[in-house]
């Protein structure tokens, strides 16, 4: 009695991805080895490589002009459509685009005199907080004294409303 | 969905597909790129989506959609896998769609003449399509075909997909994975069901010219089996 394993069964599923070369080495050879040793196996390897190479006998389909013809001209109405769409929606994005654009410009300008009037001194308005002491100032020139100008001032010389009434 | 392959290695595989950088063209608006693309892909999504469908005007209708799509979509293309296995999964997509609103219609149309005497099983029309008795070395070219097609036609949706893409686009079982978003394990048993169904059908005509009368009962519980199978395969 011989003591060796018995070879386990190769499945065709097996046998199928040997014959598309999707197998490992190890498994390649593990069906080779059984090849070798079982007709029976060698039969069903090759009832499946023979039924396999007939669906070379299938039609192939020819060359078909027409067929490529038409397809592009589908495709090139395609294209004709996809430009008709992208020029339809360009108009109101452009429309939008400018608008907004504008709108920036507009804000900008707005930034700017804001920030303007804000940091530069307007000379006209300066001119107007300094006008009672324009008014006077003949009169404080002839005055060498600050400390007394200031006296006058807080007395309430230079108001307007001065000499108080009554 | 838990991508195949690193992102990264897809991409370096992808830089070096000449298809993609003529997609990339596309994208830019290269007009000829895609005509290029066209030429070189229309037969080979002709030929899946005829085969898939079974009439050759409705697959033309669906090969023009699927070229469509792709013009449709080439704003959003990136460059992360092989171009062919993007267009297949298009493909895919476009022939499903077809397929299930066609059975839907089907359902609706044909309920109260489900009994009627036309038969439309491709095993039955197989078995008219050939005497049964005729040996497989005098069968010409012609027949060979139609027998070889309406075995296909046995073959589930998902079963079909999966041979035209293994077949005649040399699709490794990772990329038709990636294509009909299922794991290459479920890819492998799908192929493997197919091609045990494919030689069911086919190897008795060959050896024998004997019909697969006897198989006949098996296979079609088997298909019912499979396509049960394969809805469930997507999990991974």
């Amino acid at each position: 009695m011989s003591d060796s394993p018995r070879p386990t069964k190769i499945t065709d599923e097996e046998l199928i991805a040997y014959l598309d070369g999707e197998l490992d080495d190890a498994s390649c050879r593990r069906i080779e080895q059984s090849l070798m040793s079982d007709p029976e196996l060698r039969r069903r390897l090759q009832e499946l490589e023979r039924s396999w190479e007939l669906l070379d006998h299938l039609e192939m389909p020819s060359s078909d002009e027409r067929l490529t013809r038409s397809t592009l001209e589908m495709v090139a109405v395609e294209a004709a459509r996809e430009i008709e769409q992208y020029s339809s929606t360009r108009g109101p994005r452009t429309w939008l685009r400018w608008l907004l654009g504008l709108a920036g410009l507009v804000a900008v300008g707005a930034l700017g005199v804001a920030l303007g009037w804000w940091w530069a001194p307007d000379p006209d308005r300066q001119l107007l907080e300094d006008l009672p002491l324009l008014e006077n100032l003949d009169c404080y020139r002839q005055i060498d004294d600050f400390q007394f100008l200031e006296a006058l001032h807080q007395r309430g010389l230079f108001q307007e409303d001065w000499p108080p009434e009554g | 969905m838990r991508p195949l392959v690193s992102k990264s290695s897809a991409r370096r595989h992808a830089m070096v597909d000449p298809d993609v950088h003529l997609m990339l063209r596309v994208r830019e608006g290269d007009g000829e790129a895609f005509t290029e693309l066209m030429r070189r892909y229309q037969n080979r999504v002709l030929l899946v989506l005829e085969h898939l469908v079974g009439d050759r005007d409705w697959a033309e209708d669906l090969a023009q959609e699927v070229f469509l799509r792709v013009y449709r979509a080439r704003k959003t293309y990136t460059a992360d896998a092989k171009f062919i296995t993007w267009l297949f999964t298009i493909t895919n997509h476009v022939a499903s769609n077809a397929l299930r609103t066609k059975a839907r219609r089907r359902e609706v149309r044909l309920r109260p003449a489900a009994n009627s005497s036309g038969s439309g099983r491709p095993l039955e029309r197989l078995l008219q399509c050939s005497s049964g008795q005729i040996p497989a070395r005098q069968l010409d070219k012609a027949e060979m075909r139609d027998i070889v097609r309406l075995a296909l036609e046995t073959l589930s949706e998902r079963q079909r997909m999966a041979v035209l893409l293994n077949k005649f686009e040399g699709l490794s079982y990772a990329d038709i994975a990636q294509i009909m978003e299922m794991s290459p394990q479920a890819v492998k048993s799908l192929l493997s069901r197919a091609r045990v169904n494919l030689r069911q059908i086919l190897i008795p005509y060959l050896e024998s010219g004997k019909s697969p009368e006897m198989s006949l009962g098996n296979d079609s519980r088997q298909a019912g089996a499979d396509s049960e199978d394969d809805s469930g395969a997507n999990a991974k």
